[in-house]
């Protein structure tokens, strides 16, 4: 009699010890706030107490220590079980206010998959907030507290824990669950790797403060939401295979500028490459599950088709993982594309142009990101940055190449005597070639602009010294008072036309000489 | 639980379709005979659930006359008892994989675009997804059971001594009582889902007003009624299942030979499952549940089905007036002994009498088992809702993933 009201009393207590420093939730929170920045600044003055360095929960060792005597007491009298209940409730609402803070809604899955993206974004960032909190402070915290109060008693601190950990940790991976069954589109790739992230993080959390039955659970149950928003997640990144086949233009797009096509999938490839450690292990994953499919047509023989189909990128690419094999089927499928979309240009240069546009920008995405460089390697940047300079050099022969026959000094002499009409001719055609030229391509674009010095460049030191040699050579023939009718342009005027080329601004055709 | 569905995993992918093999069924005859397999297999299991289950529940005096052994027990399981819900679990991944295997084989997939399919399984899947609601719930539900099985624990303990004194009577009534007003207090509230806010708080002032043995209880069932946090406010289960419901009808005539038979059967048996798992775990919001899933009565195959619906409605409205925590067997027969031990300790008088004595401690030894009943079944009974749950999301997924390779099959992509 006397030990059940000892009982009694001391379960009283211990419940109010555990209440009463969380009933006032605001200090509870500021505490926490407080005690945080301070260890983050005073690392050394570690002495401070355990349980005040800004762990959740904030007891005072004070307090901790009376109720590990009150836990030992009531234990030894053979009252764990009242021990445990009080301390399995209190810990549970405890725990729910914390989510109730962190703004932590149970949404039933009938209305996830009713949502909007937007809204369903903005729910899964702050699920990832909560998620976070949980491995990052909860979890450790309330490990600590268990080891603290029931100091002696191990396992029963870990079948408490395991318990919390259990109907919290369900709760949050339904919530993921859902996610992975919403309808996939490809903007929600990235939302998915964060899930997928945040989830990995949770498992060492728990791994060493559960009972091994529960660690082994709990383990499973979040391995099983990772797999679905894994097979989400590679289902969307191979989406892409389809946005860039159906993507098929009628018109070509003006000026030979970049496509938004190439944009699009190129800025798609850095973003999602960020996530690059995530996405290959989503990947290996989700090969070895198609490998054990005998049905199924396995990823190794995939490859054996794409490389046949498109030998040039698989010959290069370095790194022959799931993921990268994955990546390199996109280029190509970008690269044949691009092809095709490329013939719907009638004017031979301006296709060059466009590929070239469009090659240049490819590579420079690529070297730009360190991991797309490290799925694509080097003898592939290498390699592209040749077959754009071979794009180079065929505009070059298409263009301009036809104008330097104008300019040979061979046919213009007879007899030693320079043939007046046939030199007013060449002048005439020069011209006339060089304005049609001019008039075609002053709207074309190179929006890179190391290509497009590049290409002035190239244009100039091709055209110039043969002509300003030609104009050189041959200009006192003409006569006196005619020269300007046939010698249109000096070479500087030439050159700063060629200048203007290749911006996308018609520069204006009035410019004549200059002295 | 991870080893069998592995198994039943990669059997059901063996014979998914996958990419572009479509595998054409030839003889229209073998398809019709799967069809009708299938509802046989589902008529015989169910039959067999109907004759295994054991006579009525809460009749006291079988409880106490005749203990069966355990073995027998496990055979021939009281309807709605831990046993027999893991039996009824069994049965629907039994079901539901078969019928898997029925809707993906060898089907012409052109059939998922037109009526009556198109509309049927999209209505499946959506039945699916609120039966993930439930499979939630109901887990959380049975946590709930959990704690009150702790405080019947606690209560066996005190009183499975040689000589019962004054403290020991004391402890056990104190953890009885709670449970009591927690299983009440519980539905009391459920029934106010609207209210459901206000009265979480209100009973969590309750805790706060200070001191006396009173206040214990209060407070210990304000603390419970937040453990049922895990489920959204203004969620009602039975409203959940009558949505499950709606829309569930038999198909007549000419698409009853198809494959819209076997998807009825199936969301048939889904629900019956699902509001059998809600009238007998405590839920959030459960008024009106008798009504509102009925089979209807000419059905063949859904006979067996029926008598055990039937059983089930009549357990239910004889305690809907009371107001019941769950019509699990262990649980009703749980409510039944504490109260009347809590009788026995009110009146309780040291020394207590031999004959009284002896009642008591058949009382205790049956609550004893009860908890030992609930220690082995719940957990196990847990996992498998969860299974029944990843269950249902793969196989949505997998059906997704054939409605979009039918749709791919479909509509060439231009290139």
């Amino acid at each position: 009699m006397v030990l059940q009201r000892a009982m009694a009393f001391l379960e009283e207590e211990f419940r109010s010890l555990l209440e009463d420093c969380r009933n006032n939730p605001q200090s509870n929170y500021d505490i926490f706030l407080k005690n945080s920045s301070f260890n983050y600044k005073n690392q050394d003055q570690s002495d401070q107490g355990e349980t005040e360095s800004g762990d959740f929960p904030a007891y005072s060792l004070e307090v901790v220590t009376k109720m590990n005597k009150i836990a030992c007491a009531m234990i030894s009298a053979g009252y764990e079980t009242e021990c445990c209940q009080v301390y399995s409730v209190s810990r549970r609402i405890a725990f729910n206010e914390q989510m109730k803070r962190l703004e932590f809604e149970k949404i039933n899955m009938d209305d996830v998959l009713k949502m909007q993206w937007e809204t369903l974004e903005g729910e899964i960032s702050r699920w990832i907030k909560v998620v976070k909190t949980c491995s990052g402070s909860l979890f450790p915290g309330e490990k600590n507290l268990g080891e603290s109060i029931f100091s002696d008693h191990p396992l029963i601190c870990r079948s408490l824990f395991s318990n919390l950990a259990r109907a919290v940790v369900i709760q949050l991976l339904d919530f993921a669950e859902a996610v992975s069954m919403a309808k996939r589109s490809a903007e929600k790739l990235f939302k998915f790797l964060d899930v997928y992230e945040t989830l990995q993080d949770l498992i060492p959390a728990i791994n060493d403060s559960c009972s091994h039955e529960c660690e082994h659970q709990l383990t499973w149950e979040i391995a099983a939401a990772c797999d679905r928003i894994g097979e989400s997640a590679v289902s969307i990144f191979c989406d892409l295979e389809n946005s860039i086949k159906s993507d098929v233009a009628k018109s070509p797009v003006p000026g030979g500028a970049v496509h938004p096509l190439t944009r699009y999938v190129m800025n798609y490839l850095k973003y999602a490459c960020e996530y690059i450690n995530t996405l290959e292990k989503i990947f290996e994953k989700h090969a070895k599950l198609e490998r054990s499919l005998p049905m199924t047509s396995n990823l190794s023989s995939n490859d054996i088709e794409k490389e046949s189909e498109s030998p040039h990128n698989f010959e290069t690419v370095e790194s022959k993982t799931p993921f990268s094999i994955q990546v390199v089927t996109v280029m190509d499928l970008l690269d044949t594309n691009l092809e095709a979309k490329s013939k719907l240009y009638r004017d031979p240069s301006l296709r060059y142009i466009f590929l070239m546009n469009n090659g240049r920008y490819i590579l420079q995405k690529v070297k730009g990101s360190t991991e797309v460089r490290q799925v694509m390697g080097d003898t592939w940047c290498r390699r592209r940055s040749t077959v754009v300079r071979q794009f180079h050099k065929n505009y070059q022969r298409e263009t301009w190449t036809r104008i330097l026959p104008c300019l040979s000094h061979d046919g213009l002499q007879v007899n030693g005597k320079v043939n007046k009409s046939v030199l007013k001719d060449r002048f005439k055609i020069f011209s006339t070639t060089f304005d049609e030229i001019h008039r075609t391509q002053s709207t074309w674009v190179v929006s890179d602009e190391q290509l497009q010095s590049e290409l002035r460049v190239s244009i100039t030191s091709v055209v110039i010294p043969a002509y300003r040699s030609f104009v050189g050579r041959f200009k006192q023939y003409l006569d006196s008072g005619k020269v300007d009718k046939y010698v249109k342009y000096q070479p500087e005027d030439i050159e700063t036309l060629i200048e203007g080329l290749f911006d996308g601004n018609p520069t204006s055709m009035g410019r004549r000489r200059s002295s | 639980m991870p080893a069998t569905t592995d198994n039943q995993s990669s059997f059901l992918n063996r014979i998914s379709i996958r990419r572009n093999q479509v595998v054409a069924m030839e003889n229209h005859d073998l398809e019709l005979e799967d069809l009708e397999l299938f509802q046989k297999h589902v008529a015989d299991r169910f039959s067999h659930i109907l004759s295994t289950t054991a006579g009525n529940i809460t009749d006291p005096s079988s409880a106490t006359t005749e203990s069966p052994s355990a073995a027998q027990e496990s055979c021939t399981p009281p309807l709605l008892s831990i046993s027999w819900f893991r039996n009824l679990l069994d049965t629907y991944l039994c079901c539901e994989a078969e019928f898997k295997a029925v809707l993906v084989m060898g089907r012409d997939p052109t059939q998922f675009t037109k009526t009556p399919l198109d509309k049927l399984i999209p209505d499946l899947l959506d039945r699916s997804v609120k039966a993930l609601d439930i499979c939630n719930a109901v887990t959380h539900g049975v946590e709930l059971v959990r704690h009150w099985q702790k405080l019947a624990q606690i209560a066996v303990t005190a009183l499975q001594q040689t000589t019962i004194g004054e403290g020991q009577v004391r402890r056990a009534k104190k953890a009885l009582n709670t449970l009591l007003t927690s299983m009440v207090v519980d539905e009391k509230e459920n029934a106010n889902s609207n209210n459901h806010g206000k009265s979480t708080e209100r009973s969590w002032s309750f805790g706060r007003r200070g001191g006396s043995g009173n206040n214990n209880k209060d407070r210990a069932t304000g603390n419970f009624r937040s453990l049922s946090w895990s489920v959204a406010k203004q969620w009602s289960a039975a409203k959940q299942i009558q949505a499950m419901s709606a829309n569930l009808a038999a198909p007549r005539g000419g698409e009853s030979t198809g494959l819209a038979m076997p998807v009825y059967i199936m969301s048939t048996v889904l629900v019956f499952v699902m509001w059998s798992l809600v009238a007998a775990i405590p839920c959030q919001e459960r008024t009106g549940l008798a009504t509102h899933f009925v089979v209807p009565r000419q059905l063949g195959w859904a006979q067996p089905m029926i008598g055990l619906q039937e059983k089930i409605v009549e357990e239910w409205k004889k305690k809907e007036k009371k107001g019941t925590a769950g019509l699990l067997e262990e649980l009703q027969k749980m409510e039944k002994v504490a109260q009347s031990l809590v009788d026995f300790a009110d009146s309780f008088q040291f020394p207590l009498e031999e004959e009284k004595a002896a009642e008591v401690a058949m009382q205790v030894e049956e609550l004893a088992d009860i908890c030992r009943k609930m220690e082995e079944g719940l957990v196990p009974l847990q996992q498998q809702v969860r299974e029944v749950f990843h269950r249902i999301v793969r196989s949505r997924a997998e059906v997704l993933d054939l409605l979009d390779q039918v749709g791919k099959l479909s509509t060439p992509v231009p290139y």
